[in-house]
């Protein structure tokens, strides 16, 4: 390695055929947490049904609830996040201001705190049904540090490709889409996908908006049940698993892009 | 700066004064301080008045009853969906919060006698025609999460429930039309439905209260000196009528 003289070893791997020393192993963290948490479950579930199994029974609606609010929650902000990428390095001052204004306001206010106001505050003058708030208040919030994401990964291609597109006849915008973009895309996978997991956690706060999500779920099953234990345990270890999924999602996404090595 | 340090003659000397802050009402058999923990979120029962203090029919009522029983109660505001769990981990020695006695509460936790009996009603925008619960069927009615409430509404098919950490978020969600109806006791509907100001002009109060229920002090499970103190204070109190007093205090 380095030295010149010598040929280049070639690693072959061919899944099962051949394993590259890495694959070999049956633990990673990853399979030992997901495994974990869903072995633990299901133990508790099956040798103690009162009260585990009616906590598995009582919340599955509240588990498709946060699903939704996540993922719509997630593609509104792609969109707003792209635009106050590109909106932050635009040379229009109007439109750069504006999305400066934007990521500076949202990123002061906590996340509850805007939950709270886009639902009760803007309430009272435009009725919006919890559900569509509990959204718009997520995506609104996770838009504001997505667009940062977004600027960073843009400001991360050299200028040499957007001098080459313009030289090749390309628009701005052209050059933008049809190059710039697509590379900044490997680069801003990592980071993005960091969010959506964040989201996926932070999905837990609408429950203080009545919204029926798993945490909700939970919560009413232990008000009236007493288990505090045993319920929150439960959620816990729903919420692993779910984030753990999503995680190993984001991470066969990086593969297929090829976020997860070395851009050159 | 010329050294004030106290060094360690103040450490030893506050340290024996705080030994003996502790040890004194053990050893002087002065009153006994029991923590009690409350969601002042529940007018007129329990509430935070506008400077920051505790205050209600259910703490006048316990104070009466410290006095008689000689113990001094000391507040805390708590959020209800915990206040349970927080009274099984001994963060505090009693609830005094509204709790209506119910079987499944009687299995895990220890009452006190009732002090007095309410019931649930139901609170409708003005505008609505419905006469009772069994009407909102297909709507959504809001209560507040682990209350007989929230288990009253549970009880009629076809409503679906909606739970709030407060009752003042649910009130405000009929206000902005989310909800079709609130359920909570009598007392606290007669509260946000007649005498505040924004929901007075918004709300109904229909039918008459649909449960008989009592509210009782909560204990720890196996507290019987306590309980014996406050069933104590409570025949007292209301020996000397004092709890009469209140109700014409604080409800209606």
């Amino acid at each position: 390695m380095g030295d010149p003289t010598e040929p280049p070893v070639i690693e072959v791997g061919d899944g099962a055929a051949i394993p590259l020393k890495r694959d070999i192993g049956l633990f990673s963290a990853w399979r030992v947490a997901f495994f974990g948490a869903i072995a633990a479950v299901t133990y508790l579930a099956i040798t103690r049904p009162d009260p585990y199994l009616r906590i598995l029974l009582f919340v599955p609606d509240g588990i498709l609830v946060t699903f939704e609010v996540t993922v719509a929650a997630i593609l509104l902000a792609l969109v707003i996040g792209l635009f106050t990428g590109l909106g932050r390095l635009a040379k229009n001052r109007l439109v750069n201001g504006v999305a400066s204004l934007y990521v500076e306001v949202i990123r002061g206010i906590p996340l509850l705190v805007q939950i709270f106001y886009i639902y009760y505050a803007l309430g009272r003058i435009v009725r919006i049904p919890d559900l569509y708030s509990a959204v718009i208040a997520m995506a609104i919030c996770y838009g504001a540090y997505m667009g940062e994401i977004f600027r960073a990964g843009i400001q991360s291609i050299p200028r040499g490709q957007t001098e080459a597109a313009r030289s090749l006849g390309m628009t701005q915008t052209q050059a933008m889409t049809h190059v710039i973009i697509p590379q900044a895309f490997r680069v801003v996978l990592p980071p993005i996908g960091n969010e959506f997991i964040a989201l996926l956690k932070d999905s837990s706060l609408v429950s203080i908006l009545a919204v029926s999500d798993l945490l909700r779920r939970g919560r009413e099953f232990a008000a009236e049940s007493f288990s505090y234990f045993e319920t929150y345990t439960v959620i816990a270890l729903i919420y692993l698993a779910l984030t753990l999924f999503f995680s190993k999602l984001i991470g066969l996404l990086e593969e297929r892009f090829g976020a997860d090595k070395r851009a050159a | 700066m010329r050294g004030h340090s106290f060094g360690p003659l103040a450490t030893v000397l506050a340290g024996l004064c705080l030994a003996a802050a502790l040890a004194g009402p053990a050893f002087a058999g002065a009153a006994r301080t029991v923590t009690v923990a409350t969601d002042a979120t529940w007018p007129p029962m329990e509430m935070v008045d506008a400077s920051k203090k505790i205050v209600g029919f259910d703490i006048d009522y316990l104070t009466a009853v410290a006095k008689e029983a000689g113990f001094t109660p000391s507040f805390k505001n708590t959020a209800w969906d915990g206040i349970f769990a927080g009274l099984a981990a001994g963060r505090y020695d009693m609830i005094a919060s509204s709790v209506t006695i119910t079987e499944e509460r009687k299995k895990q936790y220890d009452f006190s006698d009732p002090y007095i009996n309410v019931g649930q009603i139901l609170v409708v925008p003005k505008a609505d025609a419905v006469k009772a619960l069994a009407g909102l069927k297909g709507k959504k009615v809001g209560a507040q999460i682990g209350t007989t409430g929230a288990m009253e509404v549970k009880k009629i098919e076809g409503v679906e429930l909606k739970t709030y950490d407060e009752i003042g978020l649910a009130f405000e969600d009929m206000a902005a039309g989310r909800i079709a109806g609130v359920v909570c006791d009598e007392p606290t509907a007669a509260h946000y439905a007649l005498q505040r100001t924004e929901y007075k002009a918004k709300f109904k109060i229909v039918g008459e209260p649909f449960t008989q229920e009592s509210y009782g002090f909560v204990v720890k499970k196996g507290d019987q000196e306590l309980v014996d103190l406050l069933n104590k204070g409570i025949k007292a109190v209301k020996a000397k009528k004092i709890d009469e007093q209140l109700r014409k205090k604080w409800l209606r």
